[in-house]
């Protein structure tokens, strides 16, 4: 055996029957792990040992007899969980789908799948370098609408962190299989394979002596580099190691931008807090969630399987909540005492007893750590009973209390739970805090703050105060809510559950049921305040696609518009919107609600009363919102030339043009509108369409006409109106007229006889 | 209810105010009788058709009495011209008007006046019927243009006004009912 796998699994198995310390005996010999250890999910209930036989074992552990509820079907006969990976997909045809250019520089080949290489969310595909033509690469295609890690790569791609696969570049492509565009990840191409592939089918046991080298340094000092830059890897997991080298010597943990923190982790690897919430809700998290999954993925290769394959995902989380996780993973198993210390503070389900960096490297370096002691739950006198199962803890209550909503509001509002708080636990404050809850949601009866889903949210909350918000079966911890609406969004097309969250202010209430009030839970909780105000506003800019770009920076916009396009960045957006002008129905706006959140979240000018004008009713003062801010973008994004959106909203602004009262005016501006189009300029545009001089000229010159035209009525209603008898009034005016004559006549008459008589 | 009440008020006005300009007449009268006693029996007399054409006359402008007033007027002027150009005195105002020739004169003319007032109007209200057409016809052309220029909604001012209007006189009328 060459590589330094084959070399530790050899070693393995050459120490069968060494004798190795155990804890609890004083650090005596104690028998041997067996080579095979029978695993949890095969042993049978009647062969296994009872605790007390077991050496460095303390306490009894839950047990598969214990749980009479079918395991969830793992992927391995060594119960080790792996994260589902796409599978193999055809081969495609070369000559249709030809490689596609990332960045100018690499070239991925759609026709060249490299399965054995994909990730939960993205697919592996070929590589080449053009500047270094033979370095080995590949790439990785990430799911549209997914949200990527995108802050993370931009940051690696200037430095590369050691025990990690190394990332060449990334980069939107145009992925032609798909007919969308997606992100492209380039990374050095591990040689060596997969780490879980090159046992076969053989356990992936790896030897107490050869553990520390081949799987924790490497791992250990990849959470390391990264918690130097403030990320946490939150892929760290067996079946997500590789060998970058042939010889197999080099070992690195995979990648982790292609889906968001913790998505693809099997629930096992998650603390305990973590472990609770949906997968796309499990949140950023820290280093110290990499060294809880480095706990776990030690354990796993120390054992070559999984100690409690045989229990589902609910009964090993209310195992570990219950014993805690090395108990519940460890307490049946013979773990080298070398490895006691290191696995039980990497396993610690309290972050500040777990071990950080600064421990895991001084056990590397060989110096002993003081042992965590081991704290036991508080243990009720009596098992809370509910949905057909004994819970010793309030965590596992609470957990089971978000899967059955209905039951649970049964058992809060009639008083059992508050009863076996006060008399089983003794936690009378907490008690009164149910009882509150319950009062509060009698008062709100019939009202969405009094449903029953929201009374259980907050049970479960004061249940566990550390736990995920659970709502309706969205359950996320608060770091983690923009991926997951993001996720909700991808996968229902609606923000429903999320909009309900926010407007029940259940973060608030989270937040509030926390202990410690630190700056981080202060400071999330300004930012839901906040986000709360935007989902309340139903205008253009606002709503829950605001909340989604304020808290997914990187995510590219999921407007219907930009389907085919990858626009994360307010930069690229009006340029891309320009393009998609020639493809689209120019009968439609280029503008929804998704176009606007994005520009309001990344454009850093003030453009609310473009958002006002946009949301207007009216669909002339919309769009001229609409050009106004189109307008603005270009002049301040100092855009040269926009041809195909000067001609898609040129086409759509006779609405705006009939703002006018002037026919005159609306034909000059409709014969200037196509030689401004062929200049590409939104602003020019907009002078022609709302400019401020002749708006006025305009408007004056119509409240004038508007005169005109009411003093001709009035003379015309005098004249020929209702009530009016023009015979009458045309013999009256003769009579007038004849009497006036008769006066003249009289006049001219005296004049002459006083004139003839004087003479 | 404060209208109703205002017209009688109004109606009183009007009664006092034509006593008074009654009393005032009959004051300028008595004086000119005195000043120029033969002139104005000759005035009386030659100018009762006019007198008759005034009291039957109901209409406002009193165009009839004017008209029949002028024309008989230049018949009783060269009288009043000889009165003044000779003895100025009520015997020579009498002979005047004893003599059935001038009265014949006088009444002549002011039959010519009643003649004009009868067949005058109606031959000018033919004219100004066609004039108010025409008028009428330039008005509406001058209306289209405007809204040929400016759209229906230059118009939209009148029919406010006439909503105005009907409004007004929908609450008046009920304002006369309660």
């Amino acid at each position: 055996m060459a590589n330094a796998l084959d070399q530790a699994v050899e070693t393995a198995a050459a120490q069968k029957d060494v004798t190795v310390p155990q804890e609890g005996n004083g650090g005596s010999s104690a028998p041997a792990t067996p080579s095979e250890a029978p695993l949890p999910s095969v042993a049978p209930p009647g062969e296994k040992k009872p605790p007390s036989e077991k050496s460095g074992v303390q306490t009894a552990p839950p047990s598969a007899d214990d749980k009479p509820a079918l395991a969830k079907p793992k992927s391995k006969s060594t119960g080790i969980p792996e994260a589902e990976r796409n599978p193999a997909q055809p081969q495609l045809d070369a000559a249709q789908f030809p490689p596609v250019e990332l960045n100018g520089r690499y070239m991925i080949y759609p026709s060249m799948a490299l399965a054995d290489l994909n990730s939960p969310q993205a697919m592996a595909y070929a590589v080449e370098d053009r500047r270094e033509p033979g370095r080995q690469l590949f790439a990785l295609i990430c799911k549209p609408g997914l949200p990527v890690r995108t802050s993370l790569m931009r940051e690696l791609k200037s430095q590369s962190i050691n025990g990690m696969i190394p990332m060449a570049d990334y980069g939107p492509v145009f992925w032609s299989p798909i007919d969308q565009t997606a992100v492209a990840i380039v990374l050095d191409r591990p040689l060596g394979g997969r780490f879980l592939d090159t046992f076969g089918e053989r356990p992936p046991r790896v030897n107490e002596y050869e553990l520390g080298k081949l799987i924790l340094e490497p791992v250990a000092q990849a959470i390391s580099e990264l918690q130097a830059i403030d990320y946490s890897h939150r892929a760290i997991r067996l079946d997500h190691l590789f060998f970058m080298d042939k010889e197999r010597r080099e070992l690195v943990v995979g990648e982790c931008f292609s889906s968001p923190p913790g998505f693809d982790q099997p629930v096992i690897y998650e603390p305990l807090d973590r472990a609770y919430a949906m997968p796309s809700g499990r949140g950023y998290g820290m280093s110290y969630d990499d060294m809880y999954a480095l706990g776990i993925m030690t354990v796993f290769a120390l054992l070559g399987a999984n100690p409690v394959a045989r229990l589902s995902d609910d009964e090993m989380l209310s195992a570990k909540a219950e014993f805690g996780s090395y108990q519940c993973l460890c307490g049946n198993e013979r773990i080298p005492m070398a490895l006691i210390e290191p696995i039980r503070g990497l396993l610690s389900d309290e972050e500040f007893e777990r071990w950080n960096m600064e421990a895991l490297d001084h056990w590397l370096n060989g110096q002993k750590k003081t042992p965590i002691q081991r704290r036991p739950a508080t243990k009720p006198k009596i098992a809370f009973k509910f949905g057909g199962r004994d819970h010793m803890t309030t965590r596992s209550v609470a957990h089971a209390f978000s899967k059955n909503v209905p039951e649970a509001v049964k058992i809060i509002k009639n008083g059992k739970l508050e009863q076996w708080i006060t008399s089983s636990l003794g936690e009378t404050a907490l008690a009164d805090a149910i009882t509150g809850l319950v009062a509060v949601c009698k008062v709100n009866d019939g009202s969405p703050e009094g449903s029953d889903d929201v009374l259980v949210s907050k049970v479960c909350i004061r249940l566990d105060p550390h736990a995920p918000i659970r709502y309706k079966n969205f359950s996320f911890l608060p770091d983690g809510f923009g991926a997951a609406l993001a996720v909700e969004y991808l996968r229902k097309g609606n923000f429903q559950i999320p909009g309900e969250i926010l407007a029940r202010d259940l973060l608030s209430f989270w937040v509030g049921a926390q202990e410690n009030r630190t700056p981080d839970l202060t400071s999330q909780e300004r930012t839901f305040q906040t986000l709360r105000g935007f989902a309340k506003i139903n205008e253009m800019g606002y709503g829950m696609e605001r909340c989604l770009y304020e808290l997914n920076r990187s995510l590219p916009c999921q407007s219907e518009l930009l389907r085919t396009t990858f626009v994360d960045h307010i930069d690229d957006f009006i340029g891309s919107l320009d393009q998609v002008a020639d493809h689209v129905d120019t009968r439609s706006r280029p503008m929804d609600k998704h176009i606007a959140a994005f520009i309001t979240t990344h454009f850093k000018y003030d453009i609310a009363p473009h958002l006002k004008a946009l949301s207007d009713p009216k669909e002339e003062t919309s769009l001229i919102g609409l050009l106004s801010l189109y307008a603005l973008i270009q002049w301040r994004m100092k855009v040269p030339t926009l041809y195909g959106l000067s001609s898609w909203l040129g086409g759509l602004l006779a609405p705006a043009i009939g703002t006018y009262h002037s026919r005159t005016t609306r034909r000059t501006i409709e014969q200037e509108i196509p030689a401004l189009v062929r200049q590409g300029s939104l602003p020019e545009l907009f002078d022609l369409i709302d400019n401020a001089e002749r708006r006025h000229i305009d408007t004056t010159d119509f409240d004038e006409a508007q005169v005109a035209f009411a003093h001709a009525e009035a003379e015309i209603e005098s004249t020929v109106g209702e009530g009016v008898d023009q015979n009458k009034a045309a013999l009256q005016v003769g009579e007038r007229v004849t009497a006036t004559i008769a006066i003249v006549i009289s006049m001219i008459a005296t004049a002459v006889i006083i004139f003839v008589q004087t003479m | 209810m404060a209208k109703p009440q205002m017209q009688p008020a109004n109606q009183e006005d009007m009664r006092k105010r034509g006593r008074s300009n009654l009393t005032w007449i009959l004051l300028v009268l008595t004086f000119l009788v005195v000043l120029a006693g033969p002139t104005m029996i000759l005035l009386l007399l030659g100018m009762l058709p006019t007198l008759v054409a005034l009291i039957i006359d109901r209409t406002k402008q009193k165009s009839n009495s004017l008209c029949v007033g002028s024309i008989n007027f230049i018949g009783v002027f060269p009288y009043i011209m000889g009165l003044w150009g000779g003895m100025n005195d009520f015997t020579a105002a009498f002979t005047i008007v004893g003599d059935i020739f001038n009265l014949l004169v006088m009444y002549s003319a002011a039959a010519f006046g009643w003649f004009l007032f009868l067949t005058m109007p109606s031959i000018i209200s033919s004219f100004v019927l066609v004039l108010q057409q025409r008028k009428v016809a330039q008005l509406r052309g001058e209306q289209k243009d405007l809204i040929d220029e400016w759209g229906a909604e230059v118009a939209a001012i009148v029919e406010v006004q006439r909503m105005e209007k009907k409004e007004q006189h929908m609450e008046h009328g009920m304002e006369g009912i309660s």
